[in-house]
């Protein structure tokens, strides 16, 4: 095996990692926000405006952080480890 | 027409180096489109009443005053137009991403904040200001904030040299965060707009793939996607510009208050 093969490799699995565990964070960051926003509006439904503004507020906060983590996770696919261009050249090697 | 992931045009300039053109560009338009608008809105304001042209960005300047002074204080009063002006020129230069310039072989478009210089421009300037109106209120008294929360109040003389010593690594991590604001103001919008053109680059690549699995045509259902992309990167956008302004009115109130 090249060394481009392995690290194609694993570049992939790191991919597969990073949006694996930006997507637990995330959704659990989402939920606590939209649960306690969710409880608030249920205490006081008069509230409601201003406290969508926050939730709002608090979603973009958390969703920032996956996307500089899918980003990351991009680069390392497409530009360290080139994984698609190293699949091409491994399937027209194989005939296909 | 091939587009790299984040290619830009160069320009080669002989004192400065290599600069992002298209980026430059892109921002020179940008205010050529806000300054003049604006202009047409602040002459407006020789009247005492209020007339039409004020009330389009009525709700938005008192809005943000309002969070600049509920947040700052009295002492928020003059950097209110600051703040505006940076909201409003990151939020366009945020949404100028979605018009097609490049793709009719324009020399400019695309987000210029999709640009990491421009973010990090940002950034630095709002570190300047923090730094620059903390200096302005205490001197530079104003570092003193890096020495570390404990503070020897009265204490025999051992006590307070304790005290000092506990601080020593808290300094490091005071100093770094310092630095990690600006970074982390700098990476998040970078970012937040990067992402949603490489989705569009990503939903590309899946498109011309041409990929059949089975009888079902991915290619084709992919080619729904940019229609939906495009609204979640507007709304990514207006959100990003309004937490830029809000952290930085945090940051600079964490700066300006009053020690107690």
């Amino acid at each position: 095996m090249s060394p481009q093969v392995i690290i194609a490799a694993v570049g992939a699995l790191g991919f597969a990692l990073i949006t694996a565990c930006f997507a637990i964070g995330t959704t659990i960051g989402d939920g606590l926000v939209s649960a306690r926003a969710v409880e608030a509006i249920a205490r006081q439904p008069e509230a409601q405006p201003n406290i969508m503004q926050f939730l709002i507020i608090g979603v973009g906060f958390v969703e920032a952080n996956a996307f500089i983590a899918l980003g990351l996770g991009l680069y390392l696919f497409f530009g360290v480890a080139e994984v698609p261009k190293v699949m091409t050249a491994l399937l027209a090697a194989a005939g296909h | 027409m091939h587009e790299e992931i984040g290619g830009h045009a160069l320009w080669h300039v002989p004192v400065l180096g290599t600069l992002h053109s298209d980026t430059i560009l892109t921002t020179w338009l940008v205010m050529l489109v806000t300054l003049p608008f604006f202009a047409w809105v602040g002459a407006s304001y020789h009247s005492a009443f209020i007339n039409k042209r004020q009330t389009i960005l009525e709700g938005l300047i008192n809005y943000v005053a309002d969070l600049a002074n509920g947040t700052i204080g009295p002492k928020g009063e003059p950097f209110v137009p600051f703040f505006i002006a940076l909201g409003v020129f990151i939020f366009v230069l945020n949404e100028f991403g979605t018009f097609p310039f490049k793709a009719f072989g324009l020399p400019f478009g695309g987000s210029p904040t999709a640009d990491l210089n421009t973010a990090v421009a940002y950034a630095v300037m709002i570190f300047v200001v923090i730094q620059v109106s903390g200096i302005r209120k205490d001197g530079f008294a104003f570092y003193k904030h890096l020495l570390g929360p404990f503070w020897p109040h009265g204490q025999p003389l051992g006590k307070s040299i304790l005290i000092g010593i506990c601080n020593v690594p808290l300094v490091m991590i005071n100093v770094l965060e310092e630095v990690l604001r600006p970074t982390t103001l700098a990476a998040r919008l970078f970012f937040n707009i990067f992402v949603g053109e490489l989705l569009l680059y990503v939903i590309v690549e899946i498109i011309t793939a041409q990929i059949k699995i089975g009888s079902f045509d991915l290619s084709m259902a992919a080619a729904v996607m940019p229609f939906f992309l495009e609204i979640f990167n507007f709304l990514v956008g207006l959100l990003q510009a309004f937490v830029f302004v809000l952290l930085s009115i945090v940051y600079l109130s964490l700066a300006l208050a009053d020690e107690h």
